[in-house]
């Protein structure tokens, strides 16, 4: 079959893999009809997650046709329609059955190395490096499945491929994203990063009653996406002020957002160009890993009491957490490897009612074979591009 | 195989104050040179290089009035000047220290430029046009056409 391949620092080449087989009871094989680019398959792109191989399958948002299932798959038959989600559970120890399934305690063959990175395993996740179990990734033609009994939803409805995708990741990220901020209704929500999850965190901030909720970023046609789908009340481009936390004082009657979401993560960019360069070249010369601008903004801009939300991906350390301000102002700062398994029923619900379309994201559908050109579109923010889509 | 290029603009930005800066301040005394006429020689090619970064078009410019790719030529032209000054006054036959600062600020200059992308964007090595081609969808009907597609919650 033909799959996306990583092959070192800013390369993926697709090329031609061996099939993928049935290797447990519980796993299922997936003939993949679309699949999608994340934001943090740039991380493993640019080279700042660690544990990648030459040769490893990208891809952890996919969907597709089930072709064969073990022996012990009983809810999944040959021809189902499915979303896989992105970390790998099995749902039977602790964490999964505390519905923590992005930290199952099975699902990780390289347990050990995560817990010298993180303290303690993480979830395998598919086509996110070795750190994650080295899982064959999704933008492939075919994919393994794992715990399928566990996994997969089964989609039986006439929605788009591209309505349903985004359940695999982003959409239940966003709005993981906005759940953790303990919305009630009339809130000031704000939202560091207007790209795909960013974009979701801001629709499930509305869908949740949030009365105002400020999208930031450094690119127009992003925050014009936020303001025209998403449901952005407000937009804060930081190219044009640099200066943050002000502004978002300045928009919420001087007292700072009730809750900050940062959907941006490890390689965040700063509207002042010398101190963009400071952290940049820290990370390149690997002194830190995360560039913090995002999360140290968020910090600092959230009221008193309220909550920062962590759904930007982050990898290792990262320098000047402001520790002060966090501990003085009394918030509660949350965050995590989304859970997908278990917001997957309600968001499909969701979709399914006409409460939201998630197809609103996908700027770019393209050939599995413009996987290349994808990711450099992506990363470089080419062509307007927010979301890509690819078709194997 | 592709020629990395991953100093972009605003990284050549960077470099070029860096090294305009350390040029026309500590660089003479680190390199054994102060009070000699290459001592002189060096900060001013510090200072000017300083002032024609602070007038380029790039992030980290000032007054914006030099485009970036001219910049890059000013670098080239400059480094290779830099390299001949020694050779040129004669100053050479004075010892190693007279002409091996101006050699090794060239060879670093010429480096530096090697490895920076002159289009500014660092190391983007995609071919946006094939993705026009390629792509069924339309990016500014999906960020500026269609409607809301959440509902906010009801009060």
């Amino acid at each position: 079959m033909r799959a996306n391949v990583w092959s070192g620092r800013n390369t993926v080449q697709v090329e031609n893999v061996p099939d993928p087989q049935i290797l447990n009871d519980r796993d299922a094989i997936v003939k993949i009809t679309s699949t999608a680019i994340c934001g943090s398959d740039l991380h493993l792109y640019d080279g700042y997650i660690p544990a990648m191989k030459k040769g490893d399958i990208l891809g952890h948002e996919f969907m597709g046709e089930i072709v064969e299932v073990g022996r012990g798959v009983s809810n999944l038959s040959v021809g189902d329609r499915v979303v896989v989600p992105f970390p790998i559970a099995c749902g039977n120890c602790w964490a999964c059955q505390h519905e923590l399934y992005s930290v199952c305690e099975n699902s990780n063959p390289n347990a050990g190395l995560a817990e010298k990175a993180f303290g303690h395993p993480t979830a395998g996740i598919f086509g996110y490096s070795h750190l994650t179990g080295g899982y064959a990734g999704g933008q492939a033609e075919y994919a393994r499945v794992p715990y399928a009994d566990v996994g997969p939803i089964k989609i039986e409805d006439d929605l788009t491929d591209e309505q349903v995708l985004f359940l695999s990741d982003i959409f239940p990220t966003g709005y993981f994203g906005a759940d953790l901020c303990n919305i009630q209704g009339g809130e000031v929500v704000a939202v560091f990063g207007a790209g795909p999850v960013g974009q979701f965190a801001i629709a499930s901030a509305v869908m949740m009653g949030a009365e105002r909720v400020i999208a930031i970023d450094r690119l127009d046609y992003r925050l014009q996406m936020a303001v025209n789908r998403a449901g952005a009340t407000d937009i804060i481009n930081f190219d044009e002020d640099p200066d943050i936390v002000e502004q978002l004082k300045e928009l919420s009657g001087g007292r700072g957002p009730d809750a900050v979401i940062d959907a941006v993560g490890m390689e965040a960019t700063h509207g002042h160009g010398v101190v963009h360069t400071a952290d940049r070249l820290k990370q390149a010369t690997r002194s830190e890993s995360d560039r913090g601008h995002a999360l140290r903004d968020a910090i600092l801009a959230c009221r008193p009491g309220g909550v920062v939300s962590v759904m930007g991906v982050y990898g290792g350390l990262l320098d000047k957490f402001p520790s002060g301000a966090f501990m003085n102002k009394g918030l509660t700062l949350r965050s995590g490897q989304c859970p997908v398994q278990k917001y997957l029923r309600p968001l499909y619900d969701h979709i399914k009612n006409g409460d939201i379309d998630p197809s609103f994201v996908v700027t770019h559908r393209l050939p599995l074979g413009e996987a290349p050109n994808g990711f450099e579109t992506f990363k470089h923010k080419q062509d307007e591009c927010v979301k890509v889509v690819l078709k194997p | 195989m592709r020629f990395p290029r991953p100093i972009d603009a605003t990284l050549h930005g960077a470099t070029d104050y860096t090294v305009g800066a350390m040029l026309t301040t500590i660089f003479p005394k680190l390199a054994g040179i102060e009070g000699t006429e290459s001592a002189r020689q060096v900060r001013v090619v510090g200072a000017i290089h300083a002032g024609y970064s602070a007038m380029t078009d790039y992030p980290l410019g000032v007054v914006k009035a030099i485009p970036y790719r001219a910049h890059l030529v000013i670098d080239a032209v400059g480094a290779a000047a830099i390299a001949a000054m020694p050779f040129v006054t004669g100053q050479f036959r004075k010892g190693p220290r007279h002409w091996v600062p101006h050699v090794a600020l060239a060879t670093f200059e010429l480096s530096s430029l090697a490895m920076s992308d002159p289009t500014g964007r660092g190391d983007y090595h995609g071919n946006v046009e094939a993705v026009r081609a390629a792509n069924s969808e339309t990016p500014a009907r999906k960020i500026y056409d269609g409607r809301a597609v959440v509902a906010p919650a009801a009060t």
